[in-house]
């Protein structure tokens, strides 16, 4: 997808999604009157034609839009299929920097050029992220990555996101309300992402804590060479995930980076409570020895720790046998609210448990089979039937947490990413599971003491 | 002397305009005799327009020294040479604020105030050669009359530029790089082939044609 002309004013920028609008409209039109004269056609071919009018426009802005843009196409329960391959394109190749303002931003950070600084400095781009691009360059034959962001990043995101709401709440069928309290959090994340600093102090956090997990890279980041807007590190060798099946891993090498993958998100949810919550195949370098490289921790949710014992206890069976506990993890994580009647509470607690029980499944085994496509398939098709429900959509309040929005994403990640490696993985025995007994354990006899 | 009599200038600019009434008054702070201030300028306003065309020069001269700049397409040229303009306005800002206010209405007229004469020529010639390359590399297109006006192009998105950074009120002045690599990416796109060429052919070889 050709990417030249990046509509640069809010005006224009509105625009473009006017024009989406319009087309997605259209697209209704074009699919009502083609069904009458044709009744094989299908909605598939329906949300088909939104995905790329979408995407159309979505690939021709920048930053934090390309961003939300990555943010659904993560979100996989929620939309149809045909929208999430179009907004997987979209997580790849921003247009590029110019070379002077390489150098100015260069100059605004260090008070002198690229090339002064480093032996030397590639000025084409290796590689565009939503929200800067990367250069490689070396330094006493140290061969690095330099990030670079775009000015003004920051600032735009407030704005951008106010264009974006209206489509989102076309696309998933929201109102604004509801959906409030999931954008801010988006949003919260969005700024954060766009602070290098932060990012060089999470990424030293997270690695010095999980340095002792097998087959785990971190790369060296340079504080000296890293600002706001500048992030310098050393480069890692290997491949993104695409490119490195092509080159036909055995089943141990997948096995080894599976499971350096699900061992670094297990130690990160349940000891540092802190999540890299960016799991997509960008983020990461895999490498022919079996080493997992994690690269980019521009996005990090901090799990609160009444949400953690709530949401982790759905993953363990034993507890969910106590009376009450279930609705009592149902409010606590606001899928259903006091307003809801009995019926409603009892249809949507079904279906969520549903959800749920379907989604723990790798970790009530000893060791699951990611590459086992027809367990994705079932998340899916759940996912579809569930947003079908007639007690879901009728309703007008959002459903679930705001810290949910993150650690849904950061698993529907992490099982999408292991299911392309077809990876092996012990999963089930954990020592955090004892803990997370033992925590809801004595607060209900806490409880029963009250009474 | 030069130095000297501008970076005085500047100074009482700032903190007393009073020494600024007439020359004389301005030669008595500087402890020089009047008469050897016009050797350097006919007037205060003569003075205050070749500031800025001083720092065109020195910032023009410093990037044609760097070897960066020899590499560059025309298109990064006029980039580079943007974000080095105000680099050099940056360490002047509260001048060029001065100056700027108290003269921005005329800006909207045609008429150029007169202190941006010099500068204004200056830049003129710079982005005159830099066309020229650009035409011949093909980077740019060559239009009927059009050509002649690109470099007022240029020059207009030079003073949205300053406009812009003079209202800019983000850290680092952030909006600026962006408004600059914005600006000039347009101008760039609107000089360089673009479909309104096409369309324009079109047209004309229908209307010929029917």
């Amino acid at each position: 997808m050709e990417q030249n002309s990046i509509p640069t004013t809010k005006v224009e920028r509105a625009m473009r999604f006017v024009k989406t609008g319009a087309q997605i409209g259209g697209n209704y039109i074009k699919h009502y009157s083609k069904k009458a004269l044709d009744p094989s056609r299908t909605k598939e071919e329906l949300h088909e034609d939104n995905a790329t009018d979408v995407y159309n426009a979505l690939s021709e802005l920048k930053g934090s839009a390309l961003k939300v843009a990555q943010m659904l196409s993560m979100e996989k329960n929620i939309l149809p299929r045909q929208y999430t391959n179009k907004f997987q394109m979209a997580q790849y190749n921003a247009p590029p920097l110019s070379g002077p303002l390489i150098v100015q931003t260069f100059i605004k950070s260090f008070g002198k050029a690229p090339q002064e600084i480093f032996e030397s400095f590639n000025m084409k781009a290796s590689n565009a992220a939503s929200i800067g691009q990367v250069h490689e360059a070396s330094l006493n034959g140290q061969k690095l990555a330099i990030k670079i962001q775009y000015p003004g990043v920051a600032e735009s995101i407030q704005s951008d996101l106010k264009i974006v709401k209206p489509i989102a709440f076309r696309l998933l069928n929201m109102n604004e309300k509801e959906l409030d309290k999931y954008i801010k959090e988006v949003e919260a994340k969005l700024i954060e992402e766009t602070d290098y600093e932060l990012e060089f102090k999470r990424s030293e956090e997270i690695s010095s804590q999980c340095a002792q997990i097998p087959n785990i890279a971190f790369t060296k980041y340079y504080k000296e060479y890293s600002s706001k807007r500048v992030l310098t590190m050393d480069w890692m060798e290997g491949l993104h995930l695409d490119d490195f099946l092509k080159t036909n891993p055995s089943q141990e090498i997948r096995n080894s980076i599976g499971q350096a993958m699900w061992d670094f998100y297990d130690i990160q949810v349940h000891e540092l409570k802190s999540v890299h919550a960016d799991p997509h195949p960008g983020n990461f370098i895999l490498k022919e020895n079996g080493v997992l490289g994690v690269i980019d921790f521009g996005c990090v949710k901090v799990i609160p720790e009444d949400f953690y014992y709530n949401y982790f206890a759905l993953l363990i069976p034993e507890l969910l046998n106590e009376p009450g506990i279930i609705s009592k993890i149902m409010k606590q994580q606001e899928i259903i609210n006091a307003n809801d009647t009995q019926l409603v509470q009892d249809k949507i607690t079904e279906a969520f448990m549903k959800i749920t029980r379907l989604l723990a499944t790798p970790f009530m085994e000893s060791s699951f089979d990611f590459g086992n496509n027809e367990y994705i398939d079932k998340i899916y098709a759940l996912g579809e039937e569930v947003s079908k429900m007639e007690e879901l959509k009728q309703s007008k309040v959002g459903r679930g947490s705001q810290h949910a929005l993150y650690i849904n994403r950061t698993y529907f990640g992490l099982y999408s990413i292991l299911n392309v490696l077809q990876a092996q993985v012990n999963t089930g025995i954990r020592d955090w599971k004892t803990n997370l007994i033992q925590y809801h354990q004595n607060h209900l006899a806490t409880v029963k003491k009250g009474n | 002397m030069k130095d000297r009599i501008i970076e005085q200038y500047i100074q009482l600019k700032l903190s007393d305009s009073a020494a600024l009434k007439n020359v004389y008054l301005f030669a008595k702070e500087l402890e020089i005799a009047e008469k050897e201030f016009y050797e350097h300028y006919s007037s205060l306003e003569a003075l205050e327009a070749d500031i800025f065309n001083q720092w065109f020069i020195g910032v023009k001269q410093n990037l044609e020294k760097s070897e960066l700049y020899d590499g560059y397409s025309t298109r990064e040229k006029i980039l580079a040479l943007n974000f080095a303009w105000i680099e050099a306005l940056q360490a002047n800002r509260s001048f060029v604020k001065e100056v700027w206010k108290y003269k921005k209405d005329m800006l909207s007229l045609p008429k150029m105030p007169s202190f941006l004469k010099p500068l204004k020529e200056s830049f003129e010639a710079f982005a005159d050669s830099i066309i020229n390359e650009g035409i011949q590399n093909n980077e740019l297109v060559d239009r009927k009359f059009l050509s002649d006006k690109y470099k007022n192009g240029l020059w207009l998105n030079l003073l949205f530029v300053v406009n812009f950074w003079l209202n800019d009120h983000s850290k680092a002045f952030e909006k600026t790089d962006a408004a600059i690599e914005k600006s000039v990416n347009l101008a760039f796109d609107l000089m360089g082939k673009s479909p309104l060429d096409s369309m324009f052919d079109f047209g004309k070889f229908v209307f010929q044609n029917k």
